[in-house]
């Protein structure tokens, strides 16, 4: 058995055995937990750009984005008053930024805050990326009265007015979906015009 | 003779002496706990299973002539297999039994006031088990990598990136960049089979052997009350051989009817959510999440405002205060409703008017929030569902502590 050594040689030099020791652990410990957060900066990358950021530029043409009609031009002639589709810009569709819900509705039937000079013969484009939580927002048809369908996120129920410029009428979404302008070509086809009039995706 | 070898070298006669004579209740409700970790135990086996055959990539590969990410391809290749299909969902359905077991396992605690001295701490590591085992159904989420997981998981990142200050870098480190990137996969596949898994393994290791040191509560009935106040002795069964067979009879029993459900309820159909896709169907979370996605429907949109630079948002309010004060709230019990001896004789709840009333509002509230998340099927607008919400928690707590009261006057 190791008898315990009492040493008083060190109290006079001011700083015990005791006191060393545990100004070496804590350094220690203290250098341990710092490197920890040099390896989480190196597991949390970067932001690039950040969030959505969309590639549309005036003069894209719009693409159906799902349905059996996949990857198609859109053409002004199929479509009805209270009809909406999602949409991309042709060739840019591997950013979910990008994806937009057009939506033709009577030309007299827009309320303010529409930006009506972003419209076109009733159809008029948000951006399908509820501001909510990210979800994509779908299309809720009312038959009898196609003025009176909206958008709809499905995953909280936040509700849009796709007449008085997509704003909220019910639901958790914090602001708006952003609108974008379209217009129909001369030869019947859809083109964006613009970039979108806000933010988009989750205002978080 | 095995034993007698084994005896020599290990002492497990001691051993013996020590564990395996521990006195087990007979009371079916001490069973909650057990039955949780029997569906660990489900969810480790039929999660090797899985694990072998699972791809954790968003590589595109083809499959029936479609590209789809690998990691799809990989679950619907494995619900393909002979019984790939039951043991993706016994996997599934186990993770719903094991957090509804280990939810009841508590409400059972917390009405019986066992989580008083000296049981804080096994209070706490319950809770802790409680929170990782929902860490382990989110992460499990995205693994499918179908448009029901990728919407859920984007649910999940925007909600952590809705903390204030930190919440930005958070998510980023947590979903591997910004979402969705191609590194979530691996990450969450990482996190789901072996980080928690292992993170629980060794907090259910600490709450058996806190269990062992600190043995159970004794349920009302033992004749001998005085040493059953110190805690000295137990009226109950030993481990073995005992406790050993009702145990072994009861996991028999769990896996019989885990398999029943599971041939016979469809979960998660992978196929039928399809390959993500623009779009996001009416979705609901699974169980122990409606609670966040009620209470997320219920904050108003226009409710965000700023402190000391950070900014506070509805998902801020309902997805990361909501359940961490909910958290908080429940760790703070022990330490609220104290007990100045030490209590080893479970408490009658219906001697205990105010924390009783106290859980059945705080129930009331859960459910009225899982009530929340189905308002669009109910025809209820979030202004009327607030006041239903906390008017019918408010009534059950006056009403059960008055009725209580009035029991215990009696």
């Amino acid at each position: 058995m190791v008898e315990r050594r009492t040493d008083n040689t060190e109290e006079k030099a001011g700083i015990s055995r005791r006191r060393f020791a545990l100004g070496l652990l804590i350094a220690s410990v203290a250098g341990a937990v710092g490197s920890v957060f040099s390896v989480l900066k190196v597991l949390s990358p970067d932001k690039k750009g950040g969030g959505y950021v969309t590639t549309i530029k005036p003069g894209d043409r719009l693409i159906y984005a799902k349905g059996e009609n996949q990857g198609g031009t859109i053409k002004a002639s199929s479509f009805k008053a209270g009809d909406a589709v999602l949409v991309y810009p042709e060739g840019k569709t591997s950013n979910p930024a990008n994806l937009v819900q057009l939506i033709k509705l009577d030309a007299n039937a827009f309320k303010p805050p529409t930006d009506v000079s972003l419209t076109d013969r009733g159809f008029v484009a948000y951006s399908a990326i509820c501001t909510h939580l990210g979800c994509i927002v779908s299309w809720v048809e009312n038959e009898q009265s196609p003025g009176s369908s909206f958008s709809e996120c499905f995953c909280h129920n936040s509700i849009f007015d796709p007449a008085s410029g997509a704003k909220v009428m019910g639901g958790p979404a914090p602001i708006a979906l952003a609108q974008i302008g379209v217009k129909v070509t001369d030869d019947g086809l859809l083109v964006f015009t613009s970039d979108f009039n806000g933010p988009i995706g989750p205002q978080v | 003779m095995i034993y007698r070898w084994l005896d020599e070298r290990l002492e497990i006669g001691k051993f013996k002496a020590k564990f395996l004579s521990k006195t087990f209740p007979t009371n079916p409700l001490f069973f909650l706990g057990e039955i949780t970790l029997f569906s660990f135990v489900t969810l480790v086996i039929t999660g090797i299973f899985l694990g072998f055959l699972y791809e954790p990539s968003t590589k595109p590969v083809s499959l029936f002539g479609a590209m789809v990410p690998a990691a799809y391809a990989s679950v619907v290749r494995i619900d393909l297999l002979p019984m790939g299909m039951i043991i993706r969902r016994i996997h599934h359905w186990s993770a719903m039994v094991m957090i509804a077991s280990a939810i009841a396992h508590l409400v059972r605690i917390y009405f019986t006031s066992a989580y008083r001295k000296p049981r804080e701490i096994n209070w706490l590591v319950g809770l802790g088990l409680l929170g990782l085992s929902m860490a382990a159904a989110l992460t499990g989420y995205l693994l499918p990598y179908s448009q029901f997981s990728v919407t859920a998981t984007s649910i999940a990142y925007f909600t952590t990136k809705s903390v204030p200050w930190v919440g930005d870098w958070a998510a980023r480190l947590i979903f591997a960049g910004d979402f969705p990137s191609a590194g979530i996969v691996p990450r969450f596949f990482f996190m789901h089979v072996m980080l928690v898994p292992a993170a629980i393994m060794g907090l259910v290791g600490l709450h058996m052997l806190i269990l062992v040191k600190q043995k159970h509560t004794e349920p009302a009935g033992n004749q001998n009350r005085e040493e059953a106040e110190r805690g000295k002795r137990l009226i109950g069964i030993p481990i073995w051989p005992e406790q050993a067979v009702i145990s072994t009879s009861l996991y028999l029993f769990f896996l019989f009817v885990i398999v029943i459900i599971s041939t016979h309820i469809p979960l998660n159909p992978v196929e039928k959510y399809g390959p993500p896709s623009p779009g996001t169907p009416v979705m609901r979370p699974d169980w122990y999440f409606l609670v966040v996605y009620g209470v997320l429907k219920l904050i108003p949109g226009d409710m965000s405002f700023s402190v000391f630079g950070g900014k506070i948002t509805p998902e801020t309010i309902g997805g990361v205060m909501f359940p961490s004060l909910l958290f908080a709230v429940l760790a703070l019990i022990p330490f609220i409703d104290r007990a100045k001896a030490p209590q080893h004789y479970i408490q009658n709840p219906l001697r205990r008017p105010f924390m009783t009333s106290l859980g059945i509002a705080g129930g009331v509230f859960l459910g009225m929030a899982v009530v929340s998340g189905y308002m669009d099927v109910l025809d209820l607008t979030p202004k009327d569902m607030r006041v239903y919400l906390l008017l019918a928690s408010a009534a059950a707590w006056v009403f059960s502590y008055l009725l209580l009261r009035h029991y215990n006057r009696k």
